[in-house]
């Protein structure tokens, strides 16, 4: 039997497993494939959202019609990455319709159910910054509200898909703090599949 | 450890039951790279640039070391990489479990069901254990492969 060096052997097992990885992720589809250097950012606590005065106020200059919900209206946040809103106002925001909604949960749950309208956008996936780049060239106006949402409590994704879109110039990012969950509970529409 | 404690036997068996949970776990990840990347940044342990690399490459280096330690390829090699993971994954859970911050293992791949936190700091403790418990069966191998060694000579 041939006589094993450990360390040797060690750098070979990782080497190995090195290649296979490599090769593992190249034939990957888009939903288990990964960037090498991830780009997550420390999720730092968001800010409730306070709504700004009335349609008179200042805000409302810049704020698109489809920004208000149940009164409320949502100005940009230039300081601040985005800002935490309640199920309540999402509602709202849904209602009024044009308000662009994400969803930060994987694909496969986005497939399952999602809110009506939302696109998918996972933050784990590899092709997220191919989306954020992709948003930011349809020529939106970035001051107008995006609600981007995931599965409430301690889910965080929300709050990274924010962070890239301000990243991008998009200033009013709301996080639906309670997320998916809440919009069931809810008993509201959803919507199965890849559309959107 | 006692002449029983190294036998060729019982070091085979072991040698299977270590291959067949590192290969599981492995598989369980490889399944899904961008759900144990998520797992992985849970933590708050590694910088974000960190996170995809490991959770690509972590997985294949414990199917490796499974199979090789199922084939007795490069066995003390294998089952002190092991024995490194091992330790590095009880420090990880230990330092989230001081800090009360739950965390799904991802030992084995993520969640199959939501988990209240309450749960998973429960769950967390009985990885730490299973783990402690591993690593007791990498230090037979260690020792066993060895003595093996040693007595060739």
């Amino acid at each position: 039997m041939r006589r094993e060096n450990p360390w040797r052997d060690a750098v070979a097992v990782v080497a190995l497993a090195c290649v296979a990885a490599a090769v593992s992720n190249a034939v990957a589809g888009p939903e288990r494939k990964l960037r090498w250097i991830g780009s997550y950012s420390a999720s730092a606590p968001s800010p409730a959202a306070t709504p700004a005065p009335g349609p008179a106020g200042p805000a409302a200059a810049v704020i698109p019609a489809a920004a208000e919900g149940a009164g409320k209206v949502f100005a940009p946040h230039p300081s601040t990455a985005r800002v935490e809103i309640s199920g309540d106002d999402v509602v709202a925001l849904h209602k009024g319709g044009n308000v662009l909604f994400l969803d930060a949960r994987r694909t496969s749950l986005y497939r399952l159910g999602h809110i009506p309208g939302a696109r998918p956008f996972s933050v784990w996936e590899a092709d997220i910054d191919d989306k954020v780049k992709g948003l930011f060239a349809e020529g939106r106006d970035q001051s107008a509200p995006v609600v981007v949402y995931c599965t409430g409590g301690d889910c965080e994704d929300s709050h990274m898909v924010g962070q890239k879109l301000y990243f991008v110039g998009f200033d009013n990012v709301l996080v639906y703090k309670d997320g998916f969950p809440d919009w069931e509970k809810r008993g509201l529409p959803v919507d199965k599949g890849d559309a959107p | 450890m006692s002449g029983r404690m190294l036998s060729p036997w019982l070091t085979a068996r072991i040698q299977f039951v270590l291959a067949a949970l590192f290969v599981v776990a492995g598989f369980g990840k490889i399944v899904d790279p961008p759900g144990f990347a998520h797992e992985i940044h849970n933590y708050k342990l590694l910088p974000g640039v960190a996170v995809n690399s490991l959770a690509l490459v972590l997985p294949w280096v414990e199917v490796v070391t499974g199979v090789a330690l199922f084939l007795g390829i490069a066995r003390r090699a294998s089952a002190r990489i092991m024995g490194v993971l091992l330790v590095v994954f009880v420090i990880a859970l230990t330092i989230n479990l001081v800090r009360k911050h739950p965390v799904d293992c991802g030992c084995f791949g993520g969640p199959k069901v939501p988990r209240t936190d309450t749960q998973r700091l429960g769950d967390m403790k009985i990885a730490i254990a299973r783990d402690l418990g591993m690593l007791l069966l990498v230090a037979q191998v260690l020792a066993a492969t060895r003595r093996e060694e040693r007595d060739r000579r």
